[in-house]
Order: structure tokens, then C-alpha cells, then sequence
């Protein structure tokens, strides 16, 4: 099984490498994305396969390594393929999102120029290796490489309209903010190698060493699962085409957070301080997050605050000390909010603007775009039987056993902020009046209606495998079970809906909401911090050593030779160039001399 | 051994080096300056002969011829020189040619 | 085949019959520097492959007296570090005679001095004689003057400010200036190590130059603790050790191309070699006593030479000053004096090299077709060049530490040192360091490649084209290779440290002794 999962990684490679290398291809556009889209495909084919012969919790690992840094001789990093209980279901996710999402592309892309077509297929492939070598890593500095590449992937993805200057600082942007926290994430890896010796997902003995790992792991955490106040970079990285946003900023990449933590459980489990935190930070950021996407106007916007308040949840769950519901949280949220993605891209592609107050009465024109957008929102808004309901019940079930009762009401109220923003956002879309763009809007080819169908189905029935995932990935026997938060949220989830749909629907209930509020949310607050501390902060510090540089330590440098050039100048004067002045001073020399002998001199 | 102590030549030897020096230090024509100059290296031939003579050993009076003929040779260099300085500068002023100066 | 000699002499007999070639035969000169650089190459990676990394230590040894009275012989031999430096000169010097291929001006004189300042290079690589070390040190220096400033590039730049008299007198920004500035504050330093060597020869009673011997006949704890900072200071001013780094900004931006990238690519690395491989090395209780400082030191250069970069806003400025930072890095890594920390300086004298070398290739290029530094004044570059815009992205990746280039593997190595040797301040301000890097460099990438196409008079722009590849193709793919592959450089290199470093350890914890 071992040489299945590592399809994954090795037919992208050579995708990659074939289309980075051979530029004609890459430059032919269309033949270089059917190469890309196959590989994909069948790195997913093989991913189930690999999944379905994986080991379940409690059986070893399946591996693979080859030595890769030494150290005296001796090994002490590996590289490799690691197949066990968790890395196969989040493998078969990610090539499955990733596949669907190129398939989309297809038809999405077509119209971009042929190079410009070829690369971005390259850079998909590239990520696929990137995101399977990183679920795949044996240990956590393979886990560090193939985090940062898919970094390296998100800045290339973002950046592809690189000629759009909003495009290119959204991708310096997001680049900045990650790797800010993964100041945290790499001494948290080095700690551990100094701590233990190596760099497996796991710490024996010292708690406190055990707690400032994780602490510090969860610094990059926060980084790339854009947890309140590092999540600045996620909004502005809807400048990248639509269907990366699905794969990279809402499904897969994003979520390499989370799932970091549920790799190194064993490193976070020894962390109760840290996973106390995580309860807090997720609970708040699943609320401001959610907040947010209430004011947003722009759709993709709207679903990557959305994207923010999810990944909120999940590292909540993860902080009850079970990563099960965050786990499986991370899983349906793959697959219903990339189809969300792709649904947002196809009306996008419809009508030509992200812009929600230019759409309206879209469903009339795309019945089925329409409705697999709705199916999404259903299933994030957590209304059954749609796999969200069951993840965020779950969620919500280990928050109360874990009697985190202040981030279970916060979640809580999350979660009816979600149910509303989203329908708000169908009825802007979709229902109402038709726009003036409305009225031109086309349905989208089945090239592009096709992988968001697969979508569909798996974001409406994976929720009936929460047994099964509790089972085999988590070794958490699951029983469906009504609890209190379930029927809450429930009951938050449909209010949420029946009121946005008489606000935006209906347009009734126009007192309600605070303009003023809704503009401040909108100026984006804690942006303005990070650019405050770019334009007060990093820069004028660069320009204070810039200055040091030049005029104290150059300066030093540069009245040492001064002083010998303008000292030159003095001395100078003696050499007169003239034969008496010579013979004079020659003479008063010899007399010195003699007088020196004279008076005794040197003995 | 009649005649003048050991002293008398050795003052005698002191004054024409010091009418030499002076010629060189104030003169500002080359060749008075080389006429100096020879000065001064006949006052050190003298001393040498003085020297050798007192003391009753032959090396004296070799070292001095010695250096009678480097003098000529010196002369003979030092007055092909003052002849170029002449013809470039158009005079034998020593202070004419100022190449030299820093 | 005594595949040392030949590797080190190959450019210096190239520069010798160069002296006889018509200066107007172009093709001669430059078909001649190429058979050159490729002997060396070829020379240096013979010599690797040869070494055989079970045994270790000194191998391919190659002995000649010179001067036996003085102790001073022609005393070749590769360790685990040489074996790498000498590759990474190789590829360098190949890549080098590439990316000058245009040169039209006094190109023959040019290829002998570059030729003979790499002969240098690889000589002090390999020799086991301080005599013959130092003789290889300045000539790898000096030609560096003539290269400058004759073929330099001069800066019009606004003299403001109190002391623009003073700066207006020294012609601060011209090439004379760069080119002056920087020998003249190298030969300082070489002052420095020339005291060094004397108290090593004389102080231990060994009155021979050969390492060997000298590490035999160590010097008292007492001259240690002033002769390693003299070392440090000497070979330091090459690496760009603050505050002696100030000739590294200038002289990389008034260079010509190939110039700044051997003298960023592989003279800086002389720098830190020494302070390791004598420094160091012979005279372990300095080290170990003066550790501290070092890594100060060093942590300095990461994070003021990656602010100063930032602070830049001329294309050249801002790569010299990141080289400033990056071999901070290598000081910094050489001052843990751990195994990881010392694998990692090694490597990232190794990694920067490629990466400079690329980083100096790709400005030159962008220079020479837009004759503009600013990058502020560039944009949209990307449309005219997206060949050098992958490049450059290559390199900018590799200096701020992207796993899967050669950068990354150095800097990991040397904050796990750091940390491992229990200077956690350290680790975390080359972290912050790579951070800062990410920062300036992918500013500069967006503000020179990206946004709208190019401003008006930047029409004529073209892409890299024949021989210019070479050298861009060469640095680039080695960056990706040796960081996806490490063990074909580290390797050695790992035995290189552990060849040295109990020497140094076993100074101040017998026990560690064999």
C-alpha cells in the first residue's frame, strides 16, 4: 500500500518537472493541463486505494524513508512516506479536492493565454506534491519542508495575475504573515530535535519542554489556519483565481494547521496549557470571523472569513483534547466549502463580477450552479442530514464534555451567524430581482459542473461516516446522540436562516444591523495593526540601520581615508621639488644625527 | 716627521668642508654647487690621507685616490646632468627644474 | 593524476598563455578562460569523487619543498570541507567566464586577473602550508583592485549632509572608491592574519608552516586568546564581519558581474574558512574563549544585514547587504562549535555561493539591459523576462530559506546548532533573520517582476539569451539539487567537522579525546 500513497507525490513530481522543464509544452497550454489533470486524477484513484488498505488506528504505520541529513555520520533526518490511520483519509482528501478543483480548472481557465494556462497547471501539480508529501511525512522536519512549499505553492497560486498589483502584494502579503508564525512553527522543530533528538511527531518525559514545543508549534498553526489576529493574509488571498481558493485557501492548505496539530497529537496531548489556549483562540476566531463575513460584499470574501470561522472550529474541537471532531470537521469542511468555492467560481464566471450587490436572480439562469450552491451553504450552515451538521455537532459535543462552556457559546453563536451570512448570500445571489449582469449569465459547462457534483455528493453524505472515521482514524467509538448544543445549534442555524431570509430575501427587517459597526468590520481593524507595524515599525527600523550603515559605521570607515587624504595634503608642502630645500633638509638631518651622537645617543 | 700636528690637518680638512657645505647650502647655480660638492669630497680625501699618514699605514692615501677617481667619475656625471638641465630649463639655476614638487 | 595541482594551477597557466594571445582574438580568450574554468570543474569534481568518505580526514595529499629551511612546502590536500568549497568554486568560476561572455572591454586582461584571482581561491582550499594559504589569500584579494576599477561601475549618487566635503573629496560611490575601499580594508585584515601566522609559526616552537605541524605545536592559552582575534578580525573582514563588512556593499555594486559573483560567491568563503580552518582549528582555547563574542557578533550580521538590505532600494545594495546577513549566518553557525552548527556554516558557505553567484548573474543581467539599479523605478519586468524572473525568484527562494533549495538545509543546520549549543537567542535571531529576508527579498521580486508591464523606457527589454543561460541554469539547478539532496554535499562536509571539531573541543573537555 506504501507504493500506492506514494503516487501522490511522485506522478505530480514528474508533472511538475516535465512541465517546468519542457517549456513548449508548458507554453501549449491545453495539453499541459489534460497532462496535469491526469496525473491528479490518477494520484486520487491511487490515494483511495492506498486508503482503503491503510492501517486503521492501532495498527503500525506503514514507511518508507531515506536518509536525508547527517549529522557525525549518523542519520538524524529522514524523508519519506508514512501511511497510517491519519495521514490516509487527509491524503485521499486532498488529491480528491485537488483533482475535482482541476477538472474544474478546465473549463474555468480556458480562457487565459495558453503559457499562462501551462503554469498554473505546473504550479497545481507542484502543490499536490507539496500537500501529499507533507500529509505523508514521517517526521516533523519533512512535515516543516513540504509545509513551507505549500506556502511556496499558495504565494505562486495568489500571485498568478501577477501583473495586478493587488494580486502580487496579496501574495507577498500572505507569505509575509505565514512565515512571520512560522518564526514560531521552526523553533518549535528545532526545540524538538534539541529536546529529543530527532524529530518525530512525538515527546516522551518532560512536560514543560512538551508545552513550549507545541506552544510554539501552534504559533504556525495560527499562521496558516489564519487564526484571529494572524488571518489578515486569508481575505486577501481570494486575488488568486477562484478555483485555487477552493483547493488551497478554503479545502486543503489551509487547513495543514490543523492538521499539524492532529499529526503531532502526541506532542499537544502533553500540552493541556496550550490546548486550553487553542479552545480560545479557535472560539474567538470562528466568532470575529464570522462576523466579519456578515458586512462583506464581495462573494469570495464572504467564504474566506467564512473559511477563517471554520478552521476556528476545528482547532477549538482540537483544543477539548480529542482531535477527532476537529479532524473530521477538517474533512467535510473540504468538501462542501471547495464545492462552495467552485459554486462561487462558476457564478462568478457567470456574470463577471465577485461584486454580490451586481448579482441577483441568478437562479433562474444557473438552476444548477444555483442549487449546488445552496447544497453547500446548507451543509456549512450544519442542517441535516448534510455532512456539516454532524462535524459541528461533534465539534460542539467535546466542547461540552470538555466543559469549555465559554468557547461552546461563542461557537454557538458562531454558528448562527454562519446559517445567516450564508443565506444572505444566496439570496443576494441567487434570488431577487435579476441585475443588469444577471440578465447576460450563462450556465457553466459540464466540465466545470462536473467535479462540483462529486463535491456535492461527498459534502452530503460523508457525514455518515463519522462512525466509521471515529473508528478507524481517532479509536473514538460514535453514537449519534442529541445533546444540548446539537439541538441549539440547530434551532441558532434555522433562525439564522429564516432571518436572513426575510432581511434579504424578502427585504423586510431593515432596522436591523448597524451600519456604523458594519463599516468599522469592514476597514478591516486588525489589518490596519499589521500595516501599522509595517509602516511605523519594520521600515523605519530598516531605515535606522540603513542610516547607521552609512554615516557611523561607513563613516568611520570613510574619515579614516580622509584623514589620510587631507594628512597627504599637509605632508605634501615638505616636497618642495627643490634641490636646495633637499640639501637643506639633508644637512639639518646629518647635523641631528651628529648631535644625537654627540649628546650620547645610542649606546 | 716635521711639520704641522695631526690636528692642523684635520682643521684645515674641516674648513674646506664647511666652505664647501656653504657653497652647496647658498650657491644657485648648479655648477658652483657641484664645485661644492668637490669641495667637500677633497676635504674627505684630505682627512683620509691625514688620517693614514698619523697613523703609518699606506690604506689612507689608496682610499683617497680611490675616491679622487670616483669624484671624476661624479664630476663627469654630475656636469652631463647640470648640460641637460641647461638645455631643457635654458639655465643652471637649481631651483629651475621643479618636477619634482609634491 | 595529482587532480589538486591541476585544479588549483589549470587558471593560473590559462592566465599565463592568455599573456601571449593577441587581445583582439576574442573568441581565443574567451574559449580559453571556458577550458579553464572547466578543467578546474572537472578537477574538482574528480577530486570529489576520489575522496573516499569512510577514512576521512586529509586525502589526496600532494607535497613538494619549497623553501625546507623555513618550513615552507607546497602541501596540497582536501579535507571534507575542501571537497566542497572546491566544487562550489568550480561550478562558480564556470558559471563566471559564462555570464561575461559579452564583456567588450579589455576583456583579455580581464579573464587573466579573474583567472588568477580563482587560482587563488582554489589554492587556499587545499593548502595545508600557511606560507603558500596566505600566498594564495592575496592573490585571490589583490586582483580584485584592478577588476574594480577598471571594469567597475560607478554610482551618480547625491553627496548630501555635514560631511559632504569630506565624501565628495574620497569620490564615495565611484568604482576607484569601491575598489579602493575594499582592498585596502582586506589588506588591513590580511595585517591581522600576517601577525596570526608569525605567533602561530614562532609561539608553539613549531617554526614550520604546515598546519599539521602547527596543530602539533599549539600555541599557549595566553597568546591563544589574542592571536585568535587577530585570525577572526583578519579572515573576518573577508567574510563581512561587522563592522568591517562596509566594503561588501560597495565594491559588490561598482563590480562587474562575474567579479561579484566570485567575490560574494566564494572570496567571502574564504573569510569564514579561515577563521574556522585556522583560526579555529589552530588555536582552539581562543576559539572556545572567544565563542561568545563570535556569535554576537554574527547575530548582528543576520539581523542588521537583512535590515540594512531592506533599507535599500538599489538592486545591487540590496544583494550585497544580504550577503552581509547570510554570512552572518555561516559565522554565526561556525561559532556554535557543534557539529550540526559547524555542518551548517559549511553548507551555507556552500548554499550562498550558489545563491549569491545566481543573485549577482541575474543583476547584472537585469542591469545591463535596463541600466537601471532602482527597483522601485523597475515593475512589470516579468513580461519582458520571464527567464530571469524564474531565476531570480529561484534565488530569492533560496535565501530566505524555502525547503527544497540549498538554503534552507544550512540555515535549519545552523539554528539547530545554535539551539543544541545552548544559544537560544542566537537560533531565534537567525529565525527572525530568515524571516526579515522573506520580507525584502519577495518585496524586491513584486517591485522588479511583478505588477503592470514595464514603464515606457523599459520597452527594449529581452529575456537572457545564449551563453547567459549557462550560468543561470548551472547555479540555479545545483540550488535545487544540493537542497533536495543534501547528502552529496553534507556528506563531506559532515566529515570535514567531524575531522576538526574534536580538536577544537577536546582543547577544553579532554575527555572528548580519542
Amino acid at each position: 500500500m506504501i507504493e500506492l500513497a506514494m503516487v501522490p507525490v511522485f506522478l505530480p513530481l514528474a508533472t511538475f518537472g516535465v512541465l517546468a522543464v519542457l517549456w513548449p509544452l508548458r507554453h501549449s497550454g491545453m495539453p499541459a493541463a489534460w497532462l496535469s489533470v491526469a496525473s491528479a486524477l490518477a494520484s486520487c484513484v491511487a490515494a483511495i486505494l492506498a486508503w482503503t488498505g491503510a492501517p486503521v488506528a492501532g495498527e503500525p504505520a506503514q514507511g518508507m524513508v531515506f536518509d536525508w541529513l547527517v549529522h557525525d555520520g549518523k542519520t538524524i533526518a529522514e524523508v519519506g512516506f508514512r501511511l497510517d490511520a491519519i495521514s490516509a483519509p487527509m491524503l485521499v482528501v486532498v488529491t480528491f479536492v485537488a483533482a475535482c478543483v482541476q477538472v474544474y480548472s478546465l473549463g474555468y481557465m480556458a480562457h487565459e493565454p495558453r503559457p499562462a494556462l501551462g503554469r498554473y497547471f505546473a504550479w497545481h501539480s507542484l502543490f499536490i506534491v507539496a500537500m501529499s508529501g507533507m500529509v505523508l511525512a514521517p517526521n516533523m522536519l519533512q512535515f516543516l519542508a513540504c509545509w513551507e512549499l505549500v506556502g511556496l505553492c499558495s504565494y505562486l497560486l495568489i500571485g498568478f495575475y501577477w501583473d495586478k498589483p493587488s494580486a502580487g502584494r496579496a501574495a507577498v502579503k500572505a507569505v509575509w504573515v505565514t512565515r512571520f508564525a512560522d518564526i514560531g512553527l521552526m523553533s518549535g522543530v528545532v526545540l524538538l530535535y534539541v529536546t529529543t533528538g530527532g524529530f518525530a511527531f512525538e515527546m516522551t518525559g518532560d512536560s514543560g519542554a512538551a508545552t513550549l514545543v507545541a506552544a510554539l508549534l501552534f504559533c504556525g498553526v495560527m499562521g496558516k489556519s489564519a487564526q484571529v489576529p494572524l488571518h489578515v493574509w486569508l481575505p486577501d488571498a481570494m486575488e488568486g483565481p477562484t478555483p485555487v481558493s477552493a483547493l488551497l485557501h478554503a479545502a486543503t492548505m489551509v487547513a495543514a494547521g490543523v492538521f499539524l496539530v492532529v499529526r503531532a497529537w502526541p506532542i499537544f496531548e502533553a500540552a493541556p496549557p496550550v490546548l486550553t489556549a487553542m479552545t480560545w483562540i479557535g472560539a474567538v476566531t470562528a466568532l470575529v470571523a464570522a462576523c466579519t463575513a456578515l458586512v462583506q460584499h464581495d462573494i469570495k470574501k464572504v467564504l474566506a472569513y467564512s473559511t477563517c470561522s471554520q478552521l476556528g472550529y476545528m482547532v477549538a474541537a482540537l483544543g477539548t483534547g480529542s482531535f477527532f471532531g476537529g479532524y473530521f470537521h477538517l474533512t467535510t469542511h473540504a468538501f462542501f466549502k471547495a464545492l462552495l468555492f467552485l459554486a462561487a467560481g462558476s457564478v462568478i464566471h457567470a456574470v463577471g463580477t465577485n461584486d454580490l450587490r451586481e448579482m441577483g436572480g441568478l437562479a433562474k439562469k444557473t438552476k444548477l450552479t444555483a442549487g449546488l450552491f445552496i447544497l453547500g451553504a446548507l451543509a456549512l450552515a450544519g442542517v441535516p442530514p448534510l455532512s456539516g451538521f454532524f462535524s459541528k455537532d461533534l465539534v460542539l459535543e467535546e466542547l461540552l464534555h470538555a466543559h469549555a462552556y465559554g468557547p461552546l457559546l461563542i461557537c454557538l453563536a458562531a454558528a448562527g451567524l454562519t446559517a445567516f451570512y450564508m443565506t444572505r448570500v444566496v439570496c443576494m445571489a441567487f434570488l431577487g430581482p435579476a441585475s443588469a449582469r444577471s440578465l447576460e449569465a450563462h450556465e457553466s459547462p459540464p466540465v466545470m459542473l462536473l467535479p462540483m457534483g462529486a463535491l456535492a455528493l461527498t459534502a452530503a453524505v460523508a457525514g455518515f461516516t463519522t462512525g466509521r472515521f471515529g473508528n478507524d482514524v481517532a479509536l473514538a467509538p460514535w453514537h449519534f446522540a442529541v445533546t444540548a448544543p446539537g439541538v441549539a445549534a440547530l434551532l441558532l442555524a434555522l433562525g439564522g436562516i429564516a432571518l436572513a431570509y426575510m432581511k434579504y430575501g424578502q427585504g423586510k427587517l431593515a432596522g436591523l444591523g448597524v451600519p456604523a459597526l458594519a463599516a468599522f468590520i469592514r476597514s478591516g481593524p486588525v489589518d490596519g495593526l499589521f500595516v501599522r507595524g509595517w509602516q511605523q515599525g519594520l521600515r523605519p527600523l530598516a531605515g535606522v540601520v540603513g542610516w547607521v550603515d552609512r554615516y557611523v559605521v561607513d563613516g568611520a570607515v570613510n574619515l579614516f581615508g580622509w584623514a589620510a587624504l587631507v594628512g597627504s595634503e599637509r605632508m605634501r608642502v615638505l616636497q618642495s621639488g627643490k634641490l636646495r630645500d633637499a640639501t637643506y633638509l639633508l644637512v639639518m638631518g646629518a647635523l641631528v644625527v651628529v648631535a644625537w651622537g654627540a649628546i650620547g645617543g645610542v649606546r | 716627521m716635521n711639520g704641522p700636528p695631526l690636528e692642523a690637518w684635520l682643521a684645515l680638512s674641516a674648513a674646506l668642508f664647511a666652505v664647501g657645505l656653504f657653497g652647496v647650502l647658498t650657491r644657485k647655480n648648479l655648477v658652483a654647487i657641484l664645485l661644492g660638492v668637490e669641495l667637500m669630497a677633497n676635504a674627505a680625501n684630505l682627512n683620509m690621507v691625514a688620517l693614514g699618514h698619523f697613523r703609518g699605514t699606506p690604506f689612507g692615501q689608496a682610499a683617497a685616490l680611490f675616491s679622487i677617481a670616483l669624484t671624476v667619475a661624479e664630476v663627469v656625471v654630475g656636469l652631463a646632468i647640470v648640460v641637460l638641465l641647461a638645455r631643457t630649463h635654458k639655465s643652471v639655476d637649481a631651483d629651475a627644474p621643479s618636477e619634482m614638487q609634491g | 593524476m595529482p587532480w589538486l595541482s591541476i585544479t588549483v594551477l589549470a587558471p593560473l597557466l590559462a592566465a599565463a598563455i592568455l599573456l601571449l594571445v593577441p587581445s583582439s582574438s576574442r573568441g581565443t580568450t574567451r574559449v580559453l578562460s571556458a577550458a579553464a574554468s572547466l578543467v578546474s570543474l572537472w578537477g574538482a569534481i574528480e577530486v570529489s569523487l576520489a575522496y573516499n568518505l569512510h577514512e576521512g580526514g586529509l586525502q589526496l595529499r600532494e607535497t613538494l619543498p619549497l623553501v625546507p629551511s623555513l618550513g615552507i612546502n607546497w602541501d596540497l590536500a582536501v579535507d571534507g570541507w575542501g571537497v566542497s568549497l572546491l566544487l562550489l568554486t568550480g561550478l562558480i568560476l564556470f558559471a563566471g567566464v559564462f555570464a561575461t561572455w559579452t564583456l567588450d572591454d579589455r576583456d583579455k586582461d580581464f579573464y587573466i586577473l579573474l583567472l588568477t584571482l580563482v587560482a587563488g581561491v582554489l589554492g587556499v582550499f587545499v593548502s595545508l602550508d600557511l606560507f603558500v594559504f596566505f600566498l594564495f589569500y592575496e592573490i585571490a584579494v589583490l586582483p580584485m583592485y584592478l577588476l574594480i576599477g577598471i571594469w567597475g561601475s560607478t554610482k551618480k549618487i547625491e553627496i548630501k549632509g555635514p560631511f559632504a566635503f569630506a565624501l565628495r573629496r574620497l569620490d564615495v560611490g565611484g568604482r576607484e572608491y569601491a575598489a579602493m575601499k575594499l582592498t585596502l580594508m582586506l589588506l588591513i585584515g590580511s595585517a591581522f592574519i600576517l601577525v596570526g601566522i608569525f605567533a602561530l609559526y614562532q609561539g608553539g616552537g613549531a617554526r614550520d608552516f604546515g598546519m599539521l605541524h602547527l596543530a602539533e605545536h599549539p600555541l599557549s592559552r595566553e597568546a591563544q586568546l589574542w592571536v585568535f582575534p587577530a585570525l577572526w578580525l583578519g579572515f573576518g573582514s573577508l567574510a563581512g564581519v561587522f563592522p568591517f563588512h562596509t566594503w561588501s556593499p560597495d565594491g559588490h555594486a561598482s563590480a562587474p558581474t562575474a567579479v561579484s559573483m566570485l567575490h560574494a560567491g566564494v572570496l567571502m568563503k574564504l573569510g569564514a574558512f579561515g577563521v574556522m580552518r585556522v583560526g579555529m582549528v589552530l588555536c582552539p582555547e581562543g576559539a572556545v574563549a572567544w565563542a561568545p563574542i563570535v556569535g554576537a557578533v554574527a547575530v548582528i550580521n543576520v539581523v542588521y544585514g537583512a535590515l540594512g538590505a531592506m533599507s535599500q532600494t538599489d538592486l545591487k545594495y540590496v544583494i550585497a547587504y544580504s550577503s552581509v546577513s547570510h554570512m552572518g549566518v555561516v559565522m554565526l553557525g561556525a561559532a556554535t562549535l557543534d557539529t550540526d552548527g559547524w555542518n551548517g556554516a559549511v553548507f551555507q558557505m556552500f548554499a550562498h555561493g550558489l545563491m549569491t553567484g545566481l543573485f549577482f548573474a541575474l543583476v547584472g543581467l537585469v542591469y545591463g539591459r535596463a541600466h537601471d539599479r532602482e527597483i522601485f523605478r523597475m515593475g512589470g519586468f516579468a513580461k519582458a523576462m520571464p527567464g530571469v524572473a524564474v531565476f531570480f525568484t529561484l534565488a530569492g527562494l533560496s535565501s530566505l530559506g524555502m525547503p527544497g533549495f540549498a538554503g534552507f538545509i544550512a540555515e535549519f543546520l545552523v539554528f539547530l546548532g545554535a539551539w543544541r549549543s545552548g544559544n537560544v537567542v542566537w537560533a531565534l535571531a537567525g529565525i527572525v533573520g530568515a524571516w526579515v529576508t522573506a520580507v525584502y527579498v519577495l518585496r524586491a521580486v513584486r517591485a522588479i517582476f511583478w505588477g503592470e508591464g514595464p514603464p515606457e523606457r523599459y520597452h527594449h527589454l529581452s529575456d537572457a539569451k545564449g551563453t547567459e543561460w549557462v550560468a543561470l541554469v548551472l547555479l540555479g539547478g545545483c540550488l535545487i539539487v544540493f537542497g533536495c539532496w543534501p547528502r552529496l554535499v553534507l556528506d563531506a562536509i559532515d566529515v570535514g567537522t567531524s575531522m576538526h571539531l574534536p580538536v577544537v573541543l577536546q582543547a577544553v573537555k579532554p575527555e572528548l579525546a580519542l
